[in-house]
């Protein structure tokens, strides 16, 4: 049965019992490690919704019970289109980039403390001072990361319902998969090359104190990593400018304020290396250095192996498309 | 868009309408299209490369002499004892000929190498409060934060304790230049922030280097640590094994070929972990010290990303796509296949 019902591109089961819908979700679900999603409107599908990994109700003529068993409601089947290939589509992207990013900024901020460990005669003497390392997971990076998990989008309503197949690459694990992962850290391990090793070689046989040296990796590192979100983000609100740039400023202002507090050892070096040239040279240096590979990597994909996603971008970039304002897609009748 | 039920139970059940709940804020999308990825890398080396070439040339225009004097100073076979030996004479004559001329002020530094002040131990055992207050007495505090040199042995506190204090650097250098004497500005040195607000003006030394162990300078037990400007530079912990430290400025200037004449009181023990120790001049510049490296990279960076300009240029060429053309989506392309 189940290698018939895996042959079909559709499967029609009439006069199924409840028990007997739950089975089959259950026959696909157990032997393949897709994802199951089932559809119902009446009581008799409270079992098939349950049973399946996504469960969506449908709050009609039949009641309310399919609603209270289910993960989504709506009030008609053909808001299920909607559903999968809009939203469906934009959390999988959201997510699966978060979750990349998420794992890549931390591991820029950590290896570049682990760097500096090297030249400390291996104590954990830490590059950037505690206050700062606190703030950067909490304050310094966590809004954008957030604010960009909420409201990007890599494709309008439109294209995505004007082009249903692009909900594949959701399904082709194009977005999360390991070589994504590999790329995330490979990228991480470079930067925090970058950022620690450029002013290392630029103030190595100087006056340099640990916090003024400190303060500079904290807002460099902040800076590229921010950056490398500003590349990577799809759609520009006004929302999403306003906290990341906010983030980078509120940054400097979290290092003015923790160093002009005297008890700690770094009161008064922000103010002390800023006035210097030398800073502002290295800052740049490594924001544009640490950027470049990414920039690279990124121009050389898009353009010679583009996914899906990236020409639904560009169709909606440079070609007039029908508008598709409804949720709806016509369906097609056999001639 | 529900439609069950009349009219007005429809509209009772719609949410507000607003562009951020429906997720059609306006927006700009930027694409990366072969101009702006051209014209990016482009740019970057447009600007990089002559703010490389000036720092290099920067760079090369300062003057920095360094003598390391460690290794010739010592000449017993016991360098250790040497060094450790209170009453031994340990001035010691260094001679260094002047290549260009060198503008005034010229720095002196004293530089270590193979020192940790960086080391986790090192680093936190000083007491803040104490090196700015006076009345700040709370001995477990202190005691917890100085250790191991926080009290004498009989439980006396140490104005300034801790390991940063403890292990002042006290070589001292006179310089004359073609046998004059040159005097040097040992005022301003530190930091004002760190003067005025970090070291009390009402905190004297007490029970300063008094115990068997000596692990560096004294201080003038009559100055208070607002003044004690070698201690406040000390005290600014150096972030990498090897670093230096501001000594002071000749504010003369030096011309070519002068011969300077540096009397060196080698008093500070480097011996016992392998450090060493030198004395740098240096004229000063935007940039800081003479460092080639950051000319260096700018025209290393300003360059690897004109060659990929280039290189973007010439794939561009060669393999060019209309961009937004449907027949590239995989399942067009396929259908293309498929049908031929």
């Amino acid at each position: 049965l189940f290698k018939v019902a895996t042959e079909c591109s559709v499967v029609l089961c009439c006069r199924v019992a409840p028990l007997q819908k739950a089975g089959i979700v259950a026959l696909i679900k157990n032997r393949t490690d897709d994802m199951t999603l089932a559809i119902g409107d009446g009581a008799n599908d409270v079992s098939m919704i349950q049973m399946a990994d996504v469960g969506v109700g449908i709050n009609g003529q039949e009641g309310g019970q399919a609603v209270m068993a289910s993960d989504f409601s709506m009030g008609q089947f053909r808001f299920l289109v909607p559903l999968l290939l809009v939203h469906g589509h934009w959390n999988y992207q959201r997510m699966g980039y978060m979750i990349l990013y998420n794992f890549y900024k931390n591991a820029t901020f950590v290896l570049v403390l682990f760097w500096y460990v090297l030249y400390t005669s291996f104590t954990l003497t830490t590059a950037i001072t505690e206050w700062s390392s606190l703030l950067y997971t909490v304050l310094y990076t966590s809004l954008p990361t957030i604010v960009v998990g909420i409201l990007d989008k890599d494709l309008s309503k439109s294209t995505l319902l004007a082009y249903p197949k692009l909900y594949g690459s959701g399904q082709r694990n194009e977005k999360y998969n390991l070589n994504l992962f590999v790329l995330n850290m490979l990228e991480a391990l470079w930067q925090s090359l970058v950022v620690f090793y450029i002013p290392y070689f630029a103030y190595r046989q100087s006056t340099i104190g640990m916090s003024s040296l400190g303060d500079l990796w904290a807002l460099a590192s902040v800076i590229v990593v921010n950056m490398q979100l500003a590349m990577d983000i799809i759609r520009w609100n006004w929302i999403i400018h306003v906290f990341v740039w906010g983030t980078i400023a509120a940054t400097v202002i979290c290092l003015f304020v923790i160093d002009s507090i005297w008890v700690l050892p770094g009161y008064g070096a922000i103010y002390h290396i800023m006035g210097q040239g030398l800073f502002w040279l290295l800052l740049l240096i490594i924001v544009v250095t640490a950027m470049v590979p990414h920039f690279a990597i990124k121009a050389f994909s898009e353009h010679f192996v583009p996914s899906d996603i990236q020409i639904g971008r560009e169709i909606e970039k440079f070609e007039a498309l029908n508008q598709v304002n409804h949720s709806e897609i016509p369906m097609r009748t056999f001639s | 868009m529900s439609v069950s039920g009349s009219e007005s139970a429809a509209s009772a059940n719609k949410p507000k309408y607003s562009k951020f709940t429906q997720q059609e804020l306006p927006a700009c999308k930027p694409l990366l299209t072969p101009g702006i990825v051209i014209g990016a890398f482009s740019l970057i080396g447009i600007i990089f490369v002559p703010i490389g070439l000036a720092s290099l040339s920067a760079s090369q225009e300062i003057v920095e002499l360094i003598d390391r004097y460690d290794e010739e100073c010592v000449t017993a076979s016991d360098k250790i004892g040497f060094i450790q030996d209170s009453k031994a004479n340990k001035a010691c004559t260094r001679k260094i000929t002047v290549p260009k001329p060198m503008k005034g002020p010229i720095h002196v530094y004293y530089q270590l190498e193979n020192f940790y002040q960086n080391h986790r131990r090192y680093v936190q055992s000083r007491s803040d409060q104490q090196l700015r207050d006076k009345d700040y007495k709370d001995p477990k505090a202190v005691a917890k934060a100085c250790d191991p040199e926080a009290t004498t042995g009989d439980g006396s506190l140490i104005v300034p304790c801790g390991l940063i204090a403890w292990s002042l650097f006290n070589d001292t250098y006179a310089f004359s230049v073609n046998k004059k004497s040159v005097t040097v500005n040992k005022k301003d040195i530190a930091w004002a922030s760190d003067k005025n607000s970090k070291f009390g003006s009402n905190v004297f030394p007490v029970n300063f280097q008094k115990g068997g162990l000596i692990g560096g300078g004294n201080l003038n037990d009559k100055l208070p640590l607002s003044e004690q400007e070698d201690l406040i530079v000390w005290m600014r912990t150096a972030a990498l094994p090897t670093f230096r430290k501001l000594y002071g400025r000749i504010e003369t200037d030096i011309m070519a070929s002068d011969e300077i004449t540096v009397v060196i009181q080698n008093n500070y023990n480097t011996y016992s972990f392998g450090g060493t120790k030198a004395v740098v001049l240096s004229t000063a510049s935007w940039i800081g010290g003479k460092n080639n490296f950051i000319g260096v990279a700018y025209v290393a960076v300003g360059g690897i990303c004109l060659l990929l300009a280039m290189g973007f240029v010439v794939l561009y060429v060669v393999k060019p796509r209309a961009l937004g053309d449907p027949a590239y989506l995989s399942w067009n392309k396929e259908a293309a296949e498929y049908s031929h």
